[in-house]
């Protein structure tokens, strides 16, 4: 059945994954970055960059791929000290737009978390699974927002298409 | 064409929407609101299926999911196998035939097995089926016997879904307990998720003529669903079955063609924080000489399908019941014309209640049906006083019988909640709940009205059980299981033959077995083992309730996995050039789809290989190495962390440099081969194989997370954040030169083992000097942003060295030519690294690493070894399946070991393979033999290198 | 589909996990211990009727390794891990 939604496969953003104790990351990056978020898969967004906390002493950073160079130059994820683990990490995800009125019933053939606005809320993230693959889930104005491992990326359009009938724009 | 048995009024159908169909290749026509079974009746169809092992003529028995008898395989649009008739919806153009007749269930060929029933006993299929004659008898029985064959073809248009719900509240049933749940839940403001399997909602209150507070029940019904409607918090499905009780309240939920383009079936898998099982009961039958008859129906249907389907399954009707319900049935057949010729009652004492319903019909009471008479349909019934008086036959065309009523329990008992039984219902009820769940209404034993809604006007329900009739006078079969043709006779033989228990029971007889899951019949054969053993019923109990409750299409449950997306895939930058340039592809571990070679126009697989081949050793080549595992470790435990998960020594590595390592798991397995790098003090970089990666991943979370959680280790996953071009062969480092790049590449500026970071062709790089061909590499890692455009301008700069893309079938060949390990191929769960001739990879001087102990263990055990050789075929032209066995002398015997590589050797020019054979190490020079069914291959043991020994090509 | 309690994340369905099987008895020093205690180790595992504290690898999420008990007779979760905040 065709939903009435608009699929979108975005092109990359600057995204970098931080590891290690929330005070060492502060102390190092803290400057740079939005204040961390307080709870566990919630995110805070500020100058252009969003920060996800997805993990335990793991975080994601992610702003606009024009932004990549700056951010690499400010976090300089090669010379951090040995407590924190700084990587570039934009590549390794696939980001599509599942938005309209549609969109959570598309979600529900997707993925199986419980993305019901007074469970998740608008500044929820999280990794759960998008056909069975591990997935960051959002939502984002009008719908969610999900990324896969980049390598699965035509194989989630595939998928999108069958479930919705209808071609990422 | 005469609608013969319809009503002329009533029923909850659509006279100004009549629907042709087909049955059995004939032409119909009902109404919009019949079933397939409702339309068979009405157009006075009475023979409509065949049995599964006698092939007698069966009719329409029940009205719902019950229904033992009538099962249809529907073809066209919708195809699908063995659907009782009465859950088939009737659509314009639905085409349906009966299963297990040829050529009708009029006239059935197959209907000489009647005559052959005495050699299909209990236990027919243990006894003949076993070795080792099985396979004599099983074409033929599985031909005679059985049910419908799978769809030739898939549906001809839509498909199915499958998809997640969450609710605060799953009810599963919409007849009155179940609507009454919902409201109360929805005006509460939970999440509601109210689902029915019938086509509308309200139950059993749609077959009956009762009233709620002085006015029809359905309008109660009627305002029960508008209110629902108009709650956002509450979902609401008809035609949606709640077939499925998993932990945890999962309940599986399939839909069937909702009203929406293109979707056959949609299966939900809804999480619920309460579970209300809504679910009603359904009527047993009973057993009696001929109970299996065309119009002996149950009781509850013939009403039914008078008040629900306007439709009169006959003119002359008689009644055999055991309790009150049957009373209610009788008083809407004669308010609808029909004609009551006999209401047959077990009991002695009929409560007066019962009476009054019925003050003008003919009741006998402690009376039993002992017989039918007619074949292809009723004409007569047998009414036997239990007094021993003399029975008569009593003129009929419809037996209707009720054994009682069974609270459905199914969901209840899936949820692994324990069941009681109830002596006054003389029914399993709800006892104890393990999940969070509770049974409401007729599931919970409130049979009837009174008991659920406020105002609303029943009979009390009452029965004296009867398990089965057992009179002298008693003439013909007595089925317990109608669909499985399971009789009387059969339980007792079953419990001769020593199968006491009512698992065994069922399994050795199939009672219960069929599509039906035996829901009318299965109490009566816990009662016929009751009886015969003289122990109470609570005594033997029930068979184990398993899902589905209800037959559930494959495709539902599949949802959208068929095609393209039947198994995942991934793909890299390159994989779009691959299948331009003509590789073919497939998969090639962890889901990759990679080229496998490149064949020009008319040229073999063995000759695009070969040309592969030849320009990596000769000139040089370039293959798409992305999807090897790649992990960044950071902390100032690493080190340590990485002498205890690979058997050698990393922590001396300085930065830039590698290592190839065998990580092992604690019993000694070889987890996986790769490579360690260090690019700084804190900084690591893990190279995997492809297809462990995720594996590999696992370990080392687990081991830092649970047994190691104070030591300092990260792990970054960047398979995906690296991707990389790898330029083997002697012209590599000439093709790095042209592409520009500003790494130093004399072997003693960047020699073989180690990593450079630095612009390659104009991109940020990663370059390492790592070989699995045996030929100077450069393993080029750049963001997979750039990999086409650094592949086109590898490409453009190999041109003058004729540089060929090289897919994984020439990549298997160069690593077997120089002896290189293949995990799956080489490695299996027997192998260490001594017998594969890499002892030196395990550590002398470690006190202790993953495997250490248990390799050392097993070895001092002294038993023989199979150990790593090369194999040459003595014919050079010989190819060797891999997988061959060798065995002593070539003899039939225990085999020595298995060839577990075989390849063309272009710079050998002869076939070269690889074994593992006991004791090979000492046996270089010596001739072993490969065995196959026909034919025994002498080869001669070498060392496993059959190219560059000391590696002087790929450290250059 | 077990539901499972992950301390980062709440309750999760089973598919984003990998099971991690039993917990056992910590690893012995291997150049201590005796050959029979050492075999014990590697292939004994606890394999109750009845709670067993088992590992599961929040795969499919937030990557955690988190230890629950788990009553092999219902699937009742016994025992679950703190929360984080």
């Amino acid at each position: 059945m065709r939903y009435d939604v608009t699929l979108q496969r975005c092109g990359l953003s600057a995204v970098f994954d931080l590891k290690g104790a929330a005070d060492a990351l502060r102390n190092w990056a803290g400057d740079m970055l939005p204040p961390l978020p307080d709870h566990p898969n919630t995110r805070t967004g500020g100058g252009g960059v969003e920060l996800y906390h997805i993990g335990r002493k793991h975080w994601l950073a992610r702003a606009p791929l024009a932004q990549e160079e700056v951010l690499e130059a400010q976090l300089k994820p090669d010379a951090c000290p040995a407590e924190i683990s700084i990587v570039r990490v934009s590549d390794t995800l696939s980001f599509f737009r599942i938005t309209g009125p549609d969109a959570s019933q598309v979600m529900a053939i997707a993925c199986p978390l419980d993305l019901h606005e007074t469970v998740f809320g608008a500044d929820a993230v999280t990794y759960s699974e998008l056909f069975g693959l591990k997935a960051l889930v959002l939502r984002c104005e009008g719908g969610f927002e999900c990324a896969v491992e980049q390598s699965f990326g035509d194989m989630v359009e595939d998928y999108l298409t069958l479930s919705c009938r209808q071609k990422p724009v | 064409m005469r609608l013969s048995s319809r009503l002329t009024t009533g029923g909850r159908i659509n006279r100004d929407r009549p629907l042709r169909f087909r049955f059995n290749g004939k032409d119909y026509q009902g109404f919009d609101g019949d079933t397939l079974a409702s339309a068979l009746m009405a157009n006075g169809v009475r023979v409509t299926a065949r049995s599964f092992k006698y092939h007698r003529p069966r009719g329409i028995v029940g009205h719902g999911p019950e229904e033992p008898a009538t099962l249809v395989q529907l073809e066209g649009e919708d195809a699908a196998g063995n659907c009782p008739a009465t859950a088939v919806l009737l659509r314009e153009g639905l085409s349906a035939r009966s299963v297990n007749c040829w050529p009708s269930p009029g006239f059935d060929l197959g209907g000489v097995a009647q005559v052959l029933a005495r050699f299909l006993p209990a236990g027919f299929y243990y006894k003949t089926f076993k070795w080792p004659g099985w396979h004599l008898f099983e074409p033929s029985i599985r031909k005679a016997a059985g049910l419908a064959p799978a769809p030739a073809q898939p549906p001809s248009s839509g498909h199915f879904e499958a998809r997640r719900a969450h609710a605060d509240v799953l009810i599963a049933g919409a007849g009155p307990a179940g609507l009454q749940a919902a409201l109360e839940a929805g005006r509460a403001g939970k999440r509601v998720f109210l689902a029915d399997e019938g086509s509308e909602a309200g139950g059993s209150l749609l077959n009956r003529t009762l009233s709620i507070g002085g006015r029809p029940a359905l309008d109660w019904v009627a305002n029960a669903v508008a209110e629902l409607c108009g709650m956002e918090n509450v979902t609401h499905l008809q035609n949606a079955t709640v077939w499925a009780y998993r932990e945890h309240n999962l309940l599986m939920v399939n839909e069937r063609c909702p009203e929406q383009d293109s979707i056959l079936e949609r299966s939900w898998r809804v999480r619920a924080g309460e579970v209300v099982i809504a679910t009603g009961a359904s009527e047993r039958a009973m057993v009696f000489g001929g109970n299996d008859r065309p119009g002996v129906m149950l009781a509850a249907s013939v009403q039914a399908y008078v008040n629900r389907w306007g439709v009169a399954p006959g003119k002359r009707v008689a009644l055999f019941t055991n309790n009150n319900s049957a009373y209610a049935v009788a008083a809407d057949l004669a308010a609808a014309g029909l004609i009551v010729t006999a209401i047959l009652d077990s009991r002695r004492h009929i409560p007066q209640a019962a009476l009054d319903l019925v003050p003008d019909l003919p009741v006998h009471p402690a009376t039993v049906a002992a017989g039918i008479f007619g074949h292809k349909r009723v004409r007569a019934v047998l009414a036997a006083p239990l007094s021993g008086d003399l029975a008569k036959w009593i003129r009929c065309d419809v037996l209707a019988h009720s054994g009682g009523w069974n609270p459905t329990v199914h969901l209840w008992s899936q949820s692994r909640s324990s069941l009681r039984y109830d002596e006054d219902l003389a029914a399993f009820l709800p006892d104890s709940a393990v999940q969070n769940c509770r049974a409401v209404g007729a599931a919970a034993g409130d049979l009837t009205l009174d008991r659920i809604v406020a105002g609303g006007a029943d009979l009390p329900y009452a029965i004296e059980p009867l398990w089965r009739v057992d009179v002298p006078v008693q003439r013909g079969r007595a089925f317990l299981d109608i669909q499985n043709d399971v009789l009387v006779s059969d339980v007792h033989l079953a419990l001769r033959e020593g199968y006491a228990n009512i698992e065994h029971v069922k399994r050795y007889t199939t009672g219960g077995m069929g599509v039906d899951q035996g829901k009318t019949g299965n109490i009566n054969i816990i009662g016929t083992v009751a009886m015969q053993q003289g122990v109470p019923i609570e005594q033997i109990g029930t068979t184990t309730f398993r899902s589905p409750y209800t037959p559930v299409s494959f495709g539902a449950i599949a949802g959208l996995r068929e095609g393209t997306v039947l198994l995942p895939y991934r793909h890299t930058p390159v994989t779009q050039w691959n299948v331009d340039n003509g590789a073919v592809m497939y998969e090639a571990g962890a889901r990759w789809q990679r080229p496998g070679y490149f064949p020009k126009p008319g040229e073999s697989l063995q000759e695009a290989v070969n040309r592969e081949c030849r320009a990596v050793r000769e000139a040089v080549g370039v293959y798409d190495g992305s999807p090897l595992g790649t992990f960044e470790l950071k902390g100032r435990d690493v080190p340590r962390f990485l002498d205890f998960i690979y058997s050698n020594v990393m922590s001396s590595l300085k930065p830039g440099e590698g290592r190839y390592g065998l990580m092992l798991s604690d019993d000694g397995l070889i987890l996986d081969d790769g490579v360690a790098f260090r690019l700084d003090d804190h900084r690591w970089l893990l190279s995997t194989s492809t297809g462990h990666a995720d594996v590999v991943n696992q370990h080392m979370e687990k081991l830092l997370q649970t047994e190691f959680a104070d030591w300092h280790a990260m792990i970054t996953t960047v398979t995906s954040q690296w991707n990389n071009a790898t330029i083997c062969g002697p012209h590599a480092r000439d093709v790095m030169q042209a592409l520009g790049t500003d790494i130093d590449l004399s072997p003693q500026a960047f020699p073989f083992m180690s990593i450079r970071d630095g612009m390659v062709a104009g991109f940020p790089a990663r370059v390492a000097r790592v070989s699995f061909t045996g030929e100077l590499s450069y393993e080029v890692n750049v963001a997979p942003r750039h990999l086409m455009a650094l592949w086109n301008k590898v490409m453009e700069a190999g041109a003058p060295f004729a540089i060929l893309p090289v897919g994984s079938e020439s990549n298997h060949v160069l690593r077997v030519e120089k002896g290189f390990l293949s995990l799956g191929h080489e490695v299996d769960g027997t192998v260490d690294a001594y017998d594969l001739g890499m002892g030196w990879v395990m550590s002398k001087t470690k006190p202790d690493y993953l495997g250490k102990r248990a390799v050392m263990l097993r070895r001092a055990g002294g038993a023989t070894r199979r150990e790593l050789v090369g194999i040459l075929p003595q014919d050079p032209n010989r190819q060797i399946p891999e997988g061959a066995p060798l065995t002593p002398a070539g003899c039939k015997e225990a085999t020595e070991g298995l060839v577990t590589a075989c390849v063309w050797s272009v710079v050998n020019q002869r076939w070269v393979g690889l074994a593992l054979l006991e004791n090979g190490h000492a046996r270089q020079g010596e001739t072993a033999h490969v065995r196959l069914q026909d034919e025994v291959i002498p080869v001669s043991i070498t060392k496993p290198v059959f190219h560059d020994p000391d590696g002087t090509r790929l450290r250059s | 589909m077990l539901l499972i309690p992950c301390p980062f994340c709440g309750a999760r369905s089973e598919s984003e996990f990998i099971y991690g099987g039993p917990v056992r008895a910590a690893r012995p020093d291997p150049n201590v211990v005796s050959d029979a205690d050492w075999v014990d180790y590697l292939t004994v595992v606890p394999n109750p009727l009845g709670p067993v504290q088992e590992h599961w690898w929040h795969a499919r999420g937030c990557g955690e390794w988190l230890t629950i008990w788990r009553d092999t007779r219902t699937h009742d979760i016994v025992e679950a891990p703190d929360e984080i905040e």
